[in-house]
């Protein structure tokens, strides 16, 4: 095979694969949405929380974190509708990697509440906050500032875990470059061009990510 | 309706594959890492570029599609490769751009004087390397390589869209045979987290060892 | 040993212009200057820890390396740091291993003794430095005293022909710089070549056989102690002296 005919299809191919790379991106959007609330909960929860919702949160989150992704959208799209909810595949998606992306970053934004010095709190309290006016305005400011770099690569972690709904048929970027292959039978052209429009994305978005974390580490 | 339990026995045929996965990989990687991690610091900048490339290209591309182009993709070019073997070394490869990284962490924990004084008592580089910074750098790489292992773990079931036989494929052809979702897939979670917690238990374990092998006598 | 021309640029910046310094079997050479003056400079490029630009090194009228000329292969530099004993401001030791194991390590992998000659030797070593009873320590577990002086019997191990030794108190504090400078004194005084790199004046004019005064990458003037620290011949070295010897 020349390189020729490696990239001959690439201008048929590309308008359909940029409509799933935009499915993917929404799927991304989707699951933060979800997720990143959720983990920053869990690890209210699990840190500053009352002992039976620590335990609760703690436990939620070594659930989210151990079990595969995958089995999790299966269990949600496949197993929901045995307790009588059947969910669509893009929501049903949504659901389950945000899961599992809540799981992921409650640690980050765990540490990063942890980060927060102590003294930080009590000077809170001595200025006559409640505790809910600390959290809101002097502990999560502060932490959000230090977690901000390593969520936002979890994120990119994520937009590539939207390649699992191709296990329920969204119809993303690996989905239609599969469906393309295979009715083509032209697998590896076009899983190729998929593979760098993920790169396309990814590669610059961690590269910033990089950046991000080194400004901050520089300006701590 | 049959219950989780019901399904433990039959999901866990698959375990062995899932293992093999797993720590195949995981040996791949863990192999193919040290070669990529000095290309990677190599001062013969296309070299360099070469183990850079390599790294992002690996961790920028989502395992589907890896194990997408090992199996069918190759099979295109007329190398046919079964899905074990593709799933292998489709995260085996991914698993060489992480532990590369790790590697290069490990390498830059170790202060600089050691380095010089390893040279200044007249080791060769690669006494240097064996007797003074490996020791060193191996307790900084030791945690996250355990932690890649357990994601691995979990990126394992990936496998199954190739038809690698592992837990999570056994749990699909249940499902498609009964269509009893939740207990199935509730099963399957469960023998993950049966395998993933102990091997964390054992890391930690293992890592305060090393830890304090290091701190005193 | 004889330096011969060394310089060494970092980039632009020339950390060492033209240095020439020939050290006789048995002397003891300090050397004084002040911050950034290339001291370190001048024994890391000594032993080959940094490449030299130029000029170069012989020990026993045997050249390190070619000057300007090829760098020297791995082994050619592993055989030469073996006749180059090199103390550490920061020590170095090796974290993971014991006071003992050590000053055994290169003896073992870098000159090939047999374990227990080399365990043997550096038990002796050990005595000598007067740390017989931290051999089986871990570096942390000693103080810094004890650590510079484990340090000094690892680089004593291999026999070196000459001894470097760059600031090896300035992280002590003084009353555990007193047993390092005690040791250095006994080796001085056992007739070990030694190049000394320091900013304790007293010791320098005590133990050295001769100062030598370094500022901006050069030696600015050498000779006897008493002359260099009492009678400087140069305004640089005089105003060195004077704001070290003010503090
Ligand atoms: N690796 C390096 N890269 C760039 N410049 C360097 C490097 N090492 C030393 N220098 C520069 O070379 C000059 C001489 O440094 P050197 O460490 O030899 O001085 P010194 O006399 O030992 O000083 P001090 O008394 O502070 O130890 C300094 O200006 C320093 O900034
Ligand atoms: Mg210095």
């Amino acid at each position: 095979m020349t390189t020729a005919v490696l990239f001959a299809h690439w201008p048929d191919w590309i308008g359909d694969l940029s409509g799933g790379l935009l499915e993917s991106v929404k799927l991304t959007a989707a699951i933060s949405a979800v997720g990143l609330p959720l983990g920053l909960l869990l690890a209210m929860g699990s840190s500053l929380g009352p002992r039976p919702l620590r335990w609760l949160s703690i436990a939620v989150v070594e659930v989210a974190r151990g079990v595969p992704a995958l089995v999790v959208l299966y269990l949600v799209y496949f197993g929901l509708p045995q307790a009588h909810l059947t969910l669509e595949a893009f929501v049903a998606a949504t659901i389950a990697l945000g899961f599992t992306m809540a799981g992921y970053t409650a640690e980050i934004f765990r540490a990063g509440i942890n980060a927060v010095p102590d003294g930080q709190r009590e000077a809170a309290r001595a200025v006559g906050l409640r505790r809910g006016q600390e959290l809101l305005y002097v502990v999560l400011p502060q932490a959000v500032r230090i977690v901000i770099p390593p969520i936002l690569g979890y994120v990119v972690l994520f937009f590539q875990a939207t390649s699992l709904a191709f296990a329920v048929a969204i119809p993303e970027l690996i989905s239609r470059a599969y469906t393309i292959g295979s009715s083509t039978f032209e697998y590896l052209n076009v899983l190729i061009l998929a593979a760098l429009l993920y790169a396309a994305i990814a590669i610059p978005a961690s590269q910033l990510v990089d950046w991000l974390e080194r400004r901050r580490d520089r300006l701590a | 309706m049959s219950s989780v339990v019901d399904y433990l026995g039959p999901l866990s045929a698959g375990i062995g594959n899932t293992l093999l996965i797993t720590f195949g990989a995981f040996g791949i990687g863990a192999a193919i890492g040290i070669p990529i991690a000095l290309a990677r610091s190599a001062r013969w900048r296309p070299l360099r570029m070469l183990g850079v490339a390599y790294v992002e290209l690996l961790r920028g591309i989502p395992p589907i599609a890896w194990l997408f182009i090992a199996f069918y993709g190759l099979a295109q070019l007329g190398i046919r490769v079964e899905s074990m073997p593709a799933a292998v070394g489709g995260l085996g490869a991914i698993s060489g751009a992480y532990m590369a990284e790790i590697y290069r962490a490990g390498l830059r924990a170790v202060p600089h004087g050691q380095f010089e004084a390893g040279r200044a008592v007249g080791l060769t580089e690669s006494g240097l390397y064996r007797h003074v910074i490996v020791p060193q750098a191996i307790v900084t790489v030791f945690p996250p390589a355990m932690t890649y292992v357990i994601g691995l773990l979990k990126d394992s079931a990936i496998a199954s869209v190739i038809g690698a036989q592992e837990i999570t494929a056994l749990a699909l052809g249940e499902q498609q045979q009964s269509f009893a979702g939740l207990p199935i897939f509730l099963a399957a979670g469960i023998i993950y987290m049966a395998i993933g917690l102990p091997l964390g238990g054992i890391s930690r374990w293992v890592d305060v060892r090393l830890t304090r092998r290091l701190a005193d006598a | 040993m004889e330096v011969q021309g060394l310089g060494k640029a970092f980039g632009p910046h020339r950390a060492l212009e033209d240095v020439s310094l020939s050290v006789a079997a048995g002397e003891v050479v300090g050397i004084i200057g002040p911050s950034g003056s290339g001291k370190s400079t001048l024994l890391r490029c000594i032993n080959h820890l940094e490449q030299p630009t130029s000029g170069r090194v012989l020990i026993d009228g045997v050249p390190i390396a070619d000057p300007g000329g090829r760098e020297p292969s791995a082994k050619e530099l592993a055989a030469l740091r073996r006749k180059v004993g090199m103390v550490f401001q920061s020590f170095n030791l090796f974290p993971h291993l014991t006071a003992v194991e050590n000053v055994m390590l290169a003896q073992v992998k870098a000159l090939g003794r047999p374990k227990q000659e080399a365990r043997a030797r550096a038990l002796e070593l050990l005595e000598r430095v007067g740390i017989a009873d931290k051999a089986d320590s871990r570096p942390r577990r000693c103080s810094g005293g004890q650590q510079q002086r484990i340090a000094i019997a690892r680089a004593l191990a291999l026999d070196p022909r000459v001894m470097l030794f760059d600031e090896p108190t300035s992280a002590l504090d003084p009353e555990l710089g007193l047993e390092v400078l005690g040791v250095m004194r006994e080796l001085a005084s056992d007739g070990m070549t030694m190049i000394v790199v320091t900013h304790e004046m007293h010791f320098a004019e005590e133990v050295a056989d001769r100062i030598v005064f370094m500022a901006d990458g050069r030696i600015v003037e050498e000779g006897p102690p008493r002359q260099v620290m009492r009678a400087p011949r140069h305004e640089r070295t005089r105003r060195f002296l004077r704001a070290v010897l003010d503090r």
